[in-house]
């Protein structure tokens, strides 16, 4: 007999491109809570869904209560004892409590539902977590803290053991952490095991007993809470060296391109402050979800902003949609390039003439043809995107091919300030140099480059100014000389403390 | 916390009531304008005649609500309902037992939705694409069965078939009447109380959390689609028995008239949401306008005109109001 609930040993899962975990192993306890920490991509979540069955390993085993499992599914995992609750929340929103807890495992008297049995037992789940909610309310109708509590106590009414929880405290208010942390205590003493991956360190002391570390996939550490400290944690998270070449250009700053004041926009983009000045390179780092997205988004026009001034040249601009921020020189090279960056079924041609087609087209809008070859041909050359012609099929083209497009066809036009959301992710090393390259070339035209990365390296490596996000709001700001990797991961952790009756 | 002890509450705690008793007030209105402009709308004949048209559009709109609540849409319902007329019209004329072909016919029309259903929720195919598909393949069948002609008339040996399909009477309605009712309180009952229907709504509403919740959503999925057929092929029979005879373009645009009925009920096109109470009302609007627009002496196209925009008018509301809600929610302070 072993001591442990859940042990995993040298699991392997690969994805297309991607060693998402290599040779972890992991072990919880029953009745402890066990932090499960890493930068984003470390592999946690990951991990947790190879546990829940979501992910099937590619090697390793898994115990679970001494019994080694096989290859499992959400099903078998349900019935082994283990519920999930997933990072984004999985509920049928239309459908009401009691019938979300008992979802696929309805109980039903000669094939007809037992609505009354259900609620009755959906009532004394949600009685014994404390948790003050009709079972017959419709679940899109409760907050989304509520319906993680549901979550919960849907989780616990199969009789679940192990409870993963994924970031469950990122829509929470400090009432209703406090609340859950109470639930979590209470799961501790009627001795389930619980693991509980976020990113709040600040969190762990009220009711964590033990950690593990990842880091790129990788099992780093496991030990005691009472035996380590925040920065031995913080520096086991990020410790990596950094292996990619950053080909940095040092640059005179110049004067004021580019100013955002009191941007609010939403949730994720709280009294926003920043400047851009010509001959810079602005990295906005933090973790995900901090609102590094959603802060471009409301600037460029694409979401809807309450209020804040947007000066570009020393000149209040309006931007009301995306047009309008086009229009004042201010582009966007999003995150997802696929998605949004590219129309992939369409040409390079098009794709670079689609924003310019007001510079391409005469009064009857008749795209004038020779001028759309030279702008693409120009555009081609200025960054050597590699094709084999202008009719290429955008979705064709390699990953960082893909992002000069995206680029390339902003700058056909005459940007002032140029934003780039992840602008590396998912290309190799070479492609990424030479997407450095370009931002250094940006950079020395004098125009205002700010670009968001999750990778800290490529951050350090790159901007000459640091400006860090969390939760919606700018928590610091760091010059490149000042800048440490564990100084940024400081600033990005640094959430507004939510738990009142634990202040730190 | 007891809820049961005010009647009316109770009733609005059913989900989806609130709208259905919001239509109901228009059905209510309708009828009372139409009655205004023309009293013989109230009369008796006219009463039983408008409660045979609602039969067929009711059927067709508890088959596509059961689709549309698992998020899906089913486009071929018309055309199975014309290949259920043409093969079962076909086999009477032919000589073959009425009840036999009744059954042959319901079988191929069950196929045609198990085939629905399998590309859906098996090939993953867009329910639009599939169902495009065999909206031509049934029509297709439809013309086929008797050589691209319509049938002949059914003949004597059919006459208890049409008697129970179309003519005979119990306690003053038509039997097409008391078929619909049975139909209809069979899948009620099927997708209120049974565990297949609240999966029917869980996986319109969140296919995700439903599979993760160890729903079998395939099976879900092909069972909403063998209903709609089945009711298509229902309507498709009672076609026979009121022409005598098969007609290759029964049912055309039925399956619009369907997605009418249940959007105007309250059926949500995006899934998870309406009840078949509401489909009955939605029927029932559709019939009372189509009745009383004839009956107001309104040209054809006006009437289509009307129903059109009734259709857009409905479906408009259904998105206001879920959006506003939504904006609500995002609004409020956690």
């Amino acid at each position: 007999m072993s001591e442990f609930i859940v042990e995993m040993e040298h699991i392997d899962k690969a994805f297309p491109g991607v060693q998402a975990l290599d040779d972890v192993s992991f072990s919880l306890r029953p009745g402890e809570v066990m932090a499960l920490l890493g930068e984003n991509g470390a592999g946690k979540s990951t991990l947790m869904k190879v546990l829940g069955g979501v992910y099937q390993r590619d090697s390793g085993t898994i115990r679970v209560f001494n019994n080694e499992v096989g290859d499992l599914t959400p099903n078998m995992a349900q019935e082994l004892g283990i519920a999930m609750i997933h990072q984004e929340l999985n509920m049928c929103t239309q459908l009401s409590v009691a019938e979300n807890i008992f979802l696929g495992r309805e109980i039903t008297k000669n094939g007809v539902l037992s609505n009354r049995e259900m609620r009755k037992h959906s009532r004394e789940v949600l009685d014994r977590l404390k948790i003050n909610i009709d079972p017959e309310t419709i679940v899109g109708d409760i907050s989304v803290s509520k319906q993680q509590m549901v979550e919960i106590a849907k989780a616990l009414s199969a009789n679940a053991r192990i409870l993963i929880m994924d970031e469950p405290t990122s829509a929470l208010t400090a009432k209703e952490i406090d609340d859950l942390f109470d639930i979590i205590r209470l799961l501790k003493s009627e001795g389930c095991g619980i693991v509980y991956i976020s990113h709040r360190l600040e969190e762990l002391q009220h009711i964590v007993d033990r950690i593990t570390i990842m880091r790129d996939g990788k099992f780093i550490y496991s030990m005691d809470y009472a035996d380590t400290t925040m920065d031995t944690i913080i520096e086991n998270m990020v410790g990596r060296e950094i292996k990619e070449k950053f080909p940095h250009v040092e640059c005179r700053r110049g004067k004021k391109i580019f100013e955002v004041r009191n941007l609010n926009a939403g949730r994720m983009a709280r009294d926003i402050n920043f400047e851009l000045y010509d001959g810079e390179i602005v990295g906005l780092a933090g973790l995900m979800g901090a609102g590094r997205t959603e802060i471009t988004r409301a600037i460029f026009g694409v979401d809807p902003s309450e209020s804040g001034d947007i000066i570009v040249d020393g000149k209040k601009i309006q931007i009301f949609k995306a047009e309008d921020a086009i229009r004042s020189g201010i582009v966007l090279a999003p995150e997802d390039r696929k998605r949004d960056g590219l129309c992939t079924k369409l040409s390079v041609r098009e794709n670079i003439a689609l924003p310019n087609l007001d510079l391409l087209c005469n009064l009857l809008g008749i795209v004038n043809r020779r001028r759309e070859r030279e702008m693409v041909k120009r555009m081609v050359e200025n960054f050597s995107v590699k094709l084999t012609g202008p009719e290429m099929i955008a979705g064709n083209l390699s990953g960082g091919n893909q992002q000069k497009v995206v680029v390339g066809k902003w700058l056909a036009r005459d940007s002032r300030v140029v934003m780039f959301d992840e602008p590396t992710r998912g290309i190799d090393v070479a492609a990424k140099v030479e997407i450095y390259h370009l931002m250094n070339k940006l950079k020395q035209d004098g125009i205002g480059v700010l670009f968001v990365s999750s990778e800290m390296p490529e951050v350090l490596g790159m901007a000459d100014r640091i400006i860090v996000v969390c939760d919606g709001r700018i928590t610091g700001e760091l010059p490149r000389c000042e800048a440490t990797q564990t100084r940024i991961l400081e600033y990005a952790m640094k959430f507004e403390s939510k738990s009142e009756r634990l202040a730190v | 916390m007891k809820a049961n002890a005010n009647p009316i509450r109770r009733l609005l705690a059913i989900r989806g009531m609130g709208q259905v008793l919001t239509v109901s007030l228009g059905l209510v209105v309708l009828c009372l304008v139409f009655s205004y402009i023309n009293p013989l709308f109230l009369s008796s004949r006219n009463l039983h005649n408008l409660s045979r048209q609602i039969v067929p559009i009711l059927l067709v709109g508890v088959s596509q609500s059961y689709v549309l609540i698992t998020g899906n849409i089913d486009l071929s319902i018309g055309s199975v309902l014309g290949m259920s007329c043409m093969i079962s019209a076909t086999f009477m004329t032919k000589g073959v037992n009425p009840w036999l072909s009744v059954i042959v016919t319901l079988i191929c029309c069950l196929i045609i939705g198990f085939l629905n259903g399998f590309l859906v929720a098996r090939c993953k195919l867009p329910p639009f694409i599939a169902t495009l598909g065999t909206m031509t393949i049934a029509r297709g069948i439809a013309q086929i069965a008797n050589n691209n002609y319509n049938t002949d008339s059914i003949g004597e040996a059919a006459a208890t078939f049409r008697e129970i399909f179309y003519y005979t009477r119990f306690f003053g309605l038509y039997s097409p009447v008391w078929i619909a009712f049975i139909v209809w309180l069979f899948f009620n009952f099927i997708l209120s109380r049974t565990r297949t229907g609240r999966h029917i709504y869980a996986v319109g509403s969140n296919i995700e959390a439903s599979r993760l919740s160890g729903v079998n959503v395939n099976r879900t999925v092909i069972f909403a689609y063998l209903v709609s057929a089945f009711c298509a092929g229902i309507v498709g029979l009672m076609t026979t028995a009121t022409n005598g005879m098969g007609a290759m373009d029964a049912g055309n645009m039925y399956e619009m008239y369907a997605v009418a009925a249940s959007v105007i009920g309250g059926v949500s096109t995006l899934g998870g949401q309406g009840i078949l109470l509401g489909t009955v009302i939605g029927a029932a609007i559709w019939s009372v306008l189509q009745n009383g627009l004839q009956f107001a002496s309104a040209p054809v196209a006006i009437r289509n005109i009307v129903i059109g925009a009734i259709v857009i008018i409905s479906v408009l509301l259904d998105i206001i109001i879920r959006s506003g809600r939504w904006h609500f929610r995002q609004r409020k302070p956690s």
